[in-house]
């Protein structure tokens, strides 16, 4: 570790994340023009975290390989569609993951009444991430985790449940056999609550 | 004064549940037409974002297998297929026309040693990235790193259950010594027992609740041993053997510390 360490320092360069902003948004320009190294800049530099978020949705290692080449397969597809005023490309690719996921969660389930939901997220997220977006340091994770540990129980359920598992209010509501206005009310409150306590945070 | 539109005190509560892609397909549309009149929905929206983002980059990570960078580089070089999503795993057809395959492997030896000299630089820049991240985390200690781990493990734990297609539910009430007091038990023959409950009374000293699960054997098998916070509640999920009777009921009783083989103390909580 500390080898690792005083050999960065000698090198005296460390990445400055506001490049990969550009370097992302290099990366879609060029993959437009069909450049596949372009591709795997992109690839090298969210494929763990595009990975590491299908494995905790899907809990699987093999389907969570499949939505990783389907979110850098769409990236491919759609970078000359993808502009700088949608965001950034790394929160793009997040957002790409979970509705692979998802869809892949929902098809295991195989409930025909999702059928509207799967191809209505296959497109570009409406509300684009801010345009300076970037992922959050090991202390805002921190954080971030801290929070959700102290929400109450089923409040913390009923969130994950929607984000993880991508369940609808009415199905969380069915799966805890509550009320829906209930169900309702506790998502209001965690997301409230985490507000508050990260505020200035992320 | 933001411009709130009429239907806003109708469909207002919804931005939470829209935020966190919660509301069901009808809902959602309802709401974005409205989103699109309603500027307080629109800040609200903004604000919520980030907490919700932020969820998608809290789970643990792991690298992907080095496989998958090739599979995805090798779809994306082959220009004259789209790039498919792979529904299935990639097969290998092979064709009779020999020469033609022999030109083609070729050129995917010419394409991969250019694609080699760039992905060279690319997991430099990696590395590199790593190690920033690496110097980040430095100023978290090896302890809080381990703690963060198993909260992190635990709690997926805690969620799978009730993620799990075979879930049972059972509402434990309050028994005479603790009226006030319930529960609810989670449990998933796959990924274990869930349990909560609130209103629980402080316990004496050298005594701890202990969870039972109740089959159609005679005899409750002990499932685990919980503390309450000082507000009386609790949130603890417990392993059960795979080989577990199928639980009819839960109860809690408060037991010697440690736990006890089989039940001695009065019941606080009983569910069915």
């Amino acid at each position: 570790m500390w080898i690792f360490l005083s050999a960065a320092g000698g090198a005296g360069r460390l990445p400055r994340w506001t490049d990969d902003r550009e370097s992302d948004q290099q990366a879609l320009e060029r993959m437009a023009r069909g450049d596949a190294d372009a591709l795997a800049d992109l690839y090298d530099r969210h494929a763990a975290r595009v990975y590491s978020l299908a494995v905790r949705i899907v809990r699987d290692a093999s389907d969570a390989e499949d939505v990783v080449q389907e979110v850098f397969a769409q990236a491919w597809r759609q970078a000359s569609r993808y502009s700088a005023s949608r965001g950034a490309v790394a929160a793009w690719l997040l957002t790409l993951a979970r509705s692979r996921a998802i869809d892949r969660l929902r098809a295991r389930r195989a409930r025909p009444d999702q059928q509207v939901a799967e191809t209505a997220a296959t497109e570009l997220p409406d509300l684009a991430p801010p345009v300076d977006w970037q992922y959050l340091s090991a202390e805002q994770i921190r954080l971030v985790r801290a929070a959700l540990e102290q929400l109450p129980f089923l409040q913390r359920v009923a969130i994950e449940l929607a984000y993880f598992d991508g369940l609808t209010h009415v199905e969380i509501a069915a799966r805890l056999e509550e009320p829906l206005g209930t169900v309702k009310t506790r998502i209001r409150a965690a997301l409230t609550k985490l507000r508050e306590s990260l505020v200035g945070a992320v | 004064m933001a411009i709130t539109p009429p239907n806003h005190a109708a469909l207002g509560d919804q931005v939470e549940l829209y935020v966190l892609d919660a509301l069901t397909e009808p809902e959602r549309r309802a709401f974005e037409a409205h989103l699109s009149t309603c500027e307080e929905c629109r800040a609200q929206v903004d604000s919520l974002r980030p907490i919700v983002d932020s969820l998608g980059q809290i789970v643990p990570q792991h690298d992907p297998p080095a496989a998958l960078r090739s599979r995805v580089l090798a779809a994306a070089a082959a220009p004259a297929r789209a790039f498919e999503p792979p529904v299935a795993r990639p097969r290998l057809v092979v064709h009779v026309v020999i020469p033609w395959l022999a030109a083609a492997a070729m050129l995917v030896v010419a394409v991969g040693s250019a694609i080699y000299a760039t992905t060279l630089s690319s997991r430099v820049n990696a590395l590199e990235r790593r190690l920033a991240e690496a110097i980040a985390r430095a100023d978290v200690s090896d302890r809080q790193v381990a703690e963060l781990r198993r909260t992190a493990a635990s709690a997926q734990s805690q969620v799978a259950v009730l993620a799990a297609p075979d879930l049972l539910r059972i509402v434990l009430t309050g028994q005479p010594v603790a009226p006030r007091s319930s529960g609810r038990a989670f449990w998933s023959r796959s990924q274990g027992l869930m349990f909560t409950a609130s209103n629980l009374p402080p316990l004496p000293t050298g005594r701890t609740y202990q969870v039972w699960v109740l089959t159609r054997q005679p005899a409750p098998i002990g499932a685990g041993v919980f503390k309450p916070d000082a507000a009386g509640r609790v949130a603890e999920w417990f392993a059960t053997p795979a080989d577990l009777p199928q639980p009819v009921g839960m109860a809690v009783t408060v037991e010697p510390d440690g736990g006890v083989p089989s039940p001695t103390g009065a019941m606080y909580l009983v569910g069915q």
